[in-house]
């Protein structure tokens, strides 16, 4: 009960957040903006990658909104930082509610910042002729994939914004995470095309199922493997969430 | 400051009868009873830092407890531990009975906390703050915005309610934490450093509104502090703190009477010489220390001076030097401070070491 209510006021805040103040989410938009639009279209026009015969821009569409909320996520941790830098933290960790709940309030948060995120990008997109798949259920499914995949990046962001203990560090940590989960998966360029080892890292990536979720639900109309995609996020949350709570400690003291 | 003087009597043994029906108070607890109970408290930072170097302290119920000591001495550490967000690496302590490392959940209901860092959120209003904080504490929804209007009213902010916390000042942000940490009705509240960087008259402001809700709920304080000013004028009992051990506790004015310190002025009457003689026999005065002759002051160092008054009176009026004014000076809690420690509280520690603490703290 404890735990549910402090996660509710942690969405809560973040909402509250964005109602003073959306900056932060335009300029986030930046960069995906420009890998739809440029690079998007520049591949599109050679038809170099074969795509199963979806046009090469809404194929990374999902990947691309993946991408950006991904990058919010992880920057999230950022926060956690910071916060510890003031008193938030302490002062949240001295609140008489269990401290697994603080984590976990925290990744719903950064999901509830990933979503409004995506949402700046999907009018690009349809701008760029992306065509999605005009069923309001598939959205919010696909919505609900991005929630979830973002709060274990969040979490992923705690655990190590619990080692690195300055800013700068984490920026750095951050980018290296961030990327190679992004050219490793099939945001890109489907799996098949990858060489080898990449393959096999593929499987091991989250981002992969996410990706492979949205896309279906949003733009191929192939769900076949929705249940398979799910339960991978759902399990790489929990492993995530378990972890990032262990390691919170070192983050206090 | 004088108008600023403090209740320095606690309401009649408080905490009881102010006790809200829903308090998780204990049945057989009574107003006499030790709030916070702390026994051979160390903590170890790394391998060489002795952050706490075996803390005993009682604090009882009602009063405004200070604990005075420089930059490094350990006060963050105490309080960090006292409000479970450490643990010790041996003794124990506990608040209103409760051990504070098992029963740590138990605690958290009890106490308020304002850390010494700012601890609320810029880019939200003083009342989202407060409102996502009685969220999070578990405040009944029906009384929720009601009580945090009231929390933001004792604090003077009702005016800023709704003003971006980033446009507050150092002052309101600080009133704007004690206004949070007062919404669970709390039995203890716990202030690190509470006016650390605040001018004067924001200090007072902040004093101020902490003073009378002290009054109004019989709250119990504890504050760590490096102002001895602010330890002087607003506790009830100092304990002073150095290199993590505690040197001495007791009231600000049985720590000054204890260093034996005080002076006694002696301004002259006009054209008044005080002879060779009268000095001698001022000096031969067992409870006089050092006598200083200025042009028309003497200068009587004394180790208590209500009683060695008399006794200086005396000598002076026996070999007939006039005099026009007479006066006592009490010692600061910065003389105390260097009896006790050895060092001066401005001062300050020596800065590597303090370095080396925080590193310490940041490897865990």
């Amino acid at each position: 009960m404890n735990s549910l209510r402090e996660m509710m006021a942690m969405m809560e805040l973040e909402l509250r957040r964005l109602r003073h103040d959306r900056t932060e989410i335009y300029t986030r938009a930046i960069q995906p903006i420009l890998w739809l639009v440029v690079y998007g279209t520049i591949m599109s026009s050679i038809r170099a990658i074969p795509t199963g015969g979806i046009p090469y821009l809404a194929f990374i569409t999902p990947g691309v909104l993946l991408q950006s909320t991904v990058f919010v996520s992880v920057f999230y941790g950022l926060t956690i930082v910071w916060e510890r830098d003031t008193g938030i933290l302490k002062k949240l960790l001295v609140a008489p509610v269990p401290r697994y709940s603080t984590v976990i309030g925290k990744t719903i948060a950064s999901g509830v910042r990933a979503i409004f995120q995506a949402l700046i990008i999907v009018p690009v997109a349809l701008l760029l002729g992306v065509k999605f798949i005009p069923r309001p259920l598939n959205f919010l499914a696909a919505l609900v994939e991005l929630f979830l995949i973002s709060g274990g990046f969040a979490a992923i962001s705690i655990l190590v914004a619990s080692f690195m203990k300055t800013r700068e560090r984490f920026m750095g940590i951050g980018q290296a995470i961030i990327m190679p989960l992004f050219f490793g998966s099939s945001a890109l360029y489907p799996v098949k095309m990858m060489p080898a080892l990449l393959q096999r890292f593929a499987v091991l990536n989250p981002l992969t199922y996410a990706v492979d979720a949205v896309r279906g639900l949003m733009i191929s109309g192939d769900v076949s493997h929705l249940a398979r995609d799910t339960g991978a996020i759902i399990l790489f949350d929990a492993v995530m969430f378990v972890l990032a709570s262990v390691s919170f400690r070192k983050i206090i003291e | 400051m004088d108008n600023q003087a403090p209740d320095k009597n606690p309401p009649d043994k408080p905490s009881l009868a102010n006790t809200p029906p829903d308090g998780s108070l204990p049945a057989d607890s009574t107003p006499d009873e030790k709030l916070v109970e702390v026994r051979g408290l160390v903590k170890v930072y790394g391998p060489a830092t002795r952050a706490l170097d075996g803390i005993d302290l009682d604090i009882h119920a009602g009063q405004i407890f200070a604990l005075l000591g420089p930059n490094g001495a350990g006060k963050t550490t105490l309080m960090r531990i006292l409000t479970t967000q450490l643990r010790p690496t041996a003794g124990r302590a506990s608040i209103f009975g409760r051990d504070v490392v098992r029963r740590a959940a138990e605690v958290r209901a009890l106490i308020g906390y304002v850390p010494q860092e700012m601890s609320v959120w810029t880019d939200i209003t003083g009342f989202e703050n407060l409102l996502i904080y009685a969220k999070i504490y578990g405040l009944p929804a029906a009384s929720r915005k009601k009580q945090v209007s009231e929390a933001l009213d004792s604090m003077g902010l009702s005016g800023f309610a709704k003003t971006l916390v980033k446009t507050y000042s150092g002052g309101m942000i600080r009133r704007l934490e004690v206004a949070c940490a007062l919404l669970i009705k709390p039995k203890i509240m716990f202030l690190d450093e509470p006016t650390i960087g605040l001018d004067p008259s924001a200090r007072r402001a902040v004093w101020e509104k902490i003073l009378t809700f002290k009054r109004e709920f019989g709250t119990t304080v504890f504050f760590n502090t490096h102002y001895m000013d602010e330890a002087d004028l607003y506790s009830d009992e100092i304990a002073i703190i150095d290199r993590g051990r505690l040197v001495k506790i007791g009231t600000a004015e049985e720590l000054k009477r204890s260093i034996k310190r005080d002076v006694v002025r002696v301004g002259l009457g006009p054209g008044a010489v005080a002879g060779q003689k009268a000095i001698v026999r001022l000096r031969a005065l067992p409870s006089v220390t050092e006598v200083g002759v200025a042009e028309s002051e003497l200068t009587v160092a004394v180790g208590d001076a209500e009683t060695a008054l008399p006794a200086v009176i005396d000598v002076l009026r026996e070999e007939s030097v006039a005099i026009a004014k007479i006066s006592a000076e009490k010692p600061t809690l910065d003389d105390v401070f260097m009896a006790y420690a050895g060092s001066s509280l401005q001062a300050g520690p020596d800065l590597r070491e303090v370095r080396s603490v925080r590193r310490q703290i940041q490897k865990g």
